[in-house]
């Protein structure tokens, strides 16, 4: 069995006094326990269930009296240690009896869990990692360690505070347009990495042939990707806040643009021309960075395109003229007119994971964007255009002559053309 | 001779000396407490880098904002003659007072120059190329705070606002007391770096200001300084007060750009260098950085071996086999 021991319980534990009485919550085809209820010495039994959203047993299974807790000496939890690393091994009661100092029940025939808080533990084994709360089961032959785990005082990105420029990112504003198969993907890694604020641009509604490739689930369908999403993020993870906009790039122009002022970097995984040349131009007039992610081919290809508002560097209009005059990209006039019969959408035959890995690779590129603008020089990256093989194809003009599957090259920037609106000065 | 008892010995270099620094000061507050004492002046404050302690060696000159009363000069502020008209009006005012002939607070100014912002005051012979100047210039106190100052190029009075700069160079400081000094190493870097036309030494304070962290050791501090330039350099550098538009419009940014990122190349790996504790290593990625006036480790002790000459094996770092998943 696992002791789940929820933040407010380890609270009251670490602030009580010598013993009590404990409340489990149980489930048995889980073999899993929650702490529902303690109570200071003989006295009754206070619920210390956290605040909702509550955990899944919370709302299962009741709350029963089921044994005692004790304040104990470090040795035991030190034992608690050397016996879960020699299973099945069980020590005689009278050494449980012996460290804990007071209270101390004699169980009766089907024994009792306890769980003791060793307040001296980290004094008595520093560096040891041995915890202050653990669990056992008590019985009148011995006792035994069972599997606890206290609720850490630090949840989610802060906890990687120290090793992650978690407080730049938890700062940083990121704009999504296009919260379909590449873009949901897209919003977990960034919120993943721990960007404190998303938003989300996409008009569109989940629809029965999204989920082969959308992460979010089937009961959503019907519903807006970005709510969805953003009610998708806000449980798995809270650190990120998501404001959901079911608005078109192209129609709500306006409306983007005048978001674009309060946003770091601007990340499209839309589909069609249309949205990304948009885009790529609100962006670039904004002064942000656009990262803008598709994969090629139906799929055989993914592509990351980094477009910064630099002089040197061109937009991707200029960009697509540049590759296709030196005969490397089709432009594909009749891109808009694909998949079935009038939808701006083309046929689609790459697979959920795929995109979900273009998916990554866009959302790393716009964090290290971020982050090597804040002065981290172990967050550059090799180049502003990145081609990622997904289903390798021969005789491929280059620079999309990738060799092998997931071979990812990186070129450069190409500088913008004569006469681009997006590029020259306004 | 640790990482910072080498930044310690460089930054030594690099600042001016203090007997000079404080004659500058002298001469600026000179000029200062001279035209407060007019009954058409409001106030008077050093501005440029000395007031803000960023100058780099040698203190050529220094500049001094004079604040009238617009009740005392109705006409200036307006477009056309009167920014002229200010600026010989402190010329005249300038040599009554501290003309080195007659003048009636002190005689130090042995010529003066009308340029396009300010009257060039010198106190040396002016032919002498290393001449100290003070530069003073004419300006009205706006209701948002910020100034007026007269150009004489475009017959104009423009806004400025120094005080922003000096303010948040000083904010800076408070934070973080490794600041300045840093500045100054900075703009003795500029003066090295590969890049067509120059860099301004303005250019690499405000980059200071926007991409210096506030925390941390200078190892660190420069090495976040210069992967962050190499990335804000292609957006342009501008005024902080948001006035005078950008500082210099025809800046290589490209070229900067890269030498800022061959910097940080170079900072990194003297930064790992010194956390794996190769101190001599990490002082020579330095030197590469800054030149020689950046101290070098000292000559490794005479090997006992008898085979003398082998040269340094330096092997990449090999990964350690400890997955995680």
């Amino acid at each position: 069995m696992l002791i789940l021991i929820p933040q407010d319980a380890a609270t009251t534990f670490r602030a009580s006094g010598a013993w009590g009485r404990l409340s489990l919550r149980i489930s048995h085809p889980d073999d899993l326990a929650v702490v529902g209820g303690i109570s200071e010495g003989g006295g009754s039994i206070i619920s210390v269930d956290p605040p909702p959203p509550a955990p899944r047993l919370l709302a299962g299974c009741d709350s029963r009296p089921t044994g005692y807790w004790y304040q104990a000496n470090s040795e035991l939890h030190a034992l608690w240690y050397l016996l879960r690393a020699r299973r099945g091994t069980s020590m005689k009661l009278d050494a449980f009896k012996d460290a804990v100092p007071s209270g101390f029940k004699t169980p009766g025939d089907g024994g009792y869990v306890a769980i003791t808080h060793a307040p001296g533990v980290k004094d008595a084994f520093p560096e040891s990692g041995l915890p202050d709360l653990v669990a056992w089961h008590v019985t009148r032959a011995g006792f035994q360690p069972i599997e606890a785990s206290a609720e850490p005082e630090t949840t989610g990105i802060r906890q990687l505070g120290g090793h992650w420029p978690v407080k730049e990112l938890q700062n940083t504003r990121i704009m999504l347009v296009g919260a379909g198969s590449i873009g949901s993907a897209t919003a977990h890694a960034l919120a993943g990495y721990g960007v404190g604020h998303l938003t989300l641009v996409d008009p569109d509604r989940l629809d029965w042939h999204n989920l082969v490739r959308h992460t979010s689930a089937r009961r959503h369908i019907g519903r807006h990707k970005v709510t969805a999403l953003a009610e998708e993020l806000a449980a798995l993870r809270p650190d990120t806040t998501v404001s959901a906009l079911a608005l078109d790039v192209i129609e709500h122009a306006d409306h983007i643009r005048a978001l674009l002022a309060d946003t770091h970097l601007v990340v499209c995984t839309a589909d069609g021309v249309a949205p990304r040349r948009v885009t790529g131009h609100l962006a670039r007039r904004a002064g942000l960075t656009a990262v803008l992610a598709c994969v090629l081919q139906d799929g055989a290809l993914g592509e990351i395109l980094r477009l910064r508002p630099w002089p040197q560097h061109g937009c991707l209009t200029c960009r697509r003229r540049t590759l296709a005059e030196a005969g490397g990209l089709d432009p594909e006039l009749a891109l808009d007119a694909g998949y079935g019969t009038g939808t701006r959408h083309r046929p689609m035959t790459a697979v959920g994971s795929d995109l979900h890995l273009v998916a990554q690779l866009a959302a790393k590129t716009a964090v290290a964007t971020v982050l090597q603008r804040a002065g981290h020089p172990d967050q550059r990256l090799p180049g502003e255009h990145a081609l990622l093989g997904l289903r390798r194809q021969p005789d491929w003009a280059p620079p999309f002559d990738l060799g092998h599957t997931a071979e990812l090259r990186w070129l450069p920037a190409t500088p913008p053309r004569s006469g681009c609106p997006t590029c020259e000065a306004p | 001779m640790g990482i910072d008892d080498a930044f310690d010995a460089f930054q030594k270099t690099v600042n001016e000396d203090i007997g000079k620094t404080r004659l500058a000061r002298e001469r600026r507050d000179l000029f200062k407490t001279a035209l407060l004492s007019e009954p058409d002046v409001v106030e008077t404050f050093g501005s440029g880098s000395l007031s803000r302690s960023t100058q780099l060696k040698p203190i050529h000159d220094v500049d001094v904002v004079i604040v009238y009363d617009p009740d005392e000069h109705p006409e200036w502020g307006n477009d056309g003659p009167s920014a002229q008209d200010a600026l010989e009006y402190v010329r005249t005012q300038v040599n009554r007072l501290l003309s080195q002939t007659n003048g009636t607070h002190a005689n130090e100014v042995r010529h003066t120059l009308v340029r396009n912002h300010a009257v060039k005051c010198f106190l040396d012979d002016p032919e002498d190329p290393e001449a100290f100047t003070v530069d003073v210039m004419a300006a009205l106190r706006q209701e948002d705070g910020s100034l007026l100052i007269p150009e004489k190029l475009n017959t104009r009075w423009v806004p400025a606002n120094p005080e922003y700069l000096i303010g948040q160079v000083a904010d800076h400081q408070r934070d973080w007391p490794h600041f300045r000094p840093l500045v100054r190493v900075l703009k003795q870097w500029r003066l090295t770096a590969p890049v067509q036309g120059g860099i301004k030494s303005l250019v690499m304070e405000v980059l200071a200001l926007n991409c210096m962290p506030r925390s941390g050791n200078r190892s660190q501090a420069l090495k976040t300084f210069f992967t962050a330039a190499a990335v804000r350099v292609h957006e342009g550098v501008w005024d902080p007060a948001g006035l005078c538009g950008q500082i210099q419009p025809d800046l290589d940014h490209a070229g900067l750009s890269d030498a800022f990122a061959d910097a940080a190349d170079l900072a990194e790996r003297a930064c790992v260098a010194a956390a794996e504790g190769d101190t001599d290593n990490a002082l020579r990625l330095w030197q590469k950085i800054f030149g020689d006036d950046f101290p070098a480790p000292a000559a490794p002790a005479k090997p006992a071996s008898l085979i003398t000459g082998t040269p340094a094996l330096i092997t990449p770092r090999p990964i350690k086999d400890a997955p995680q998943g």
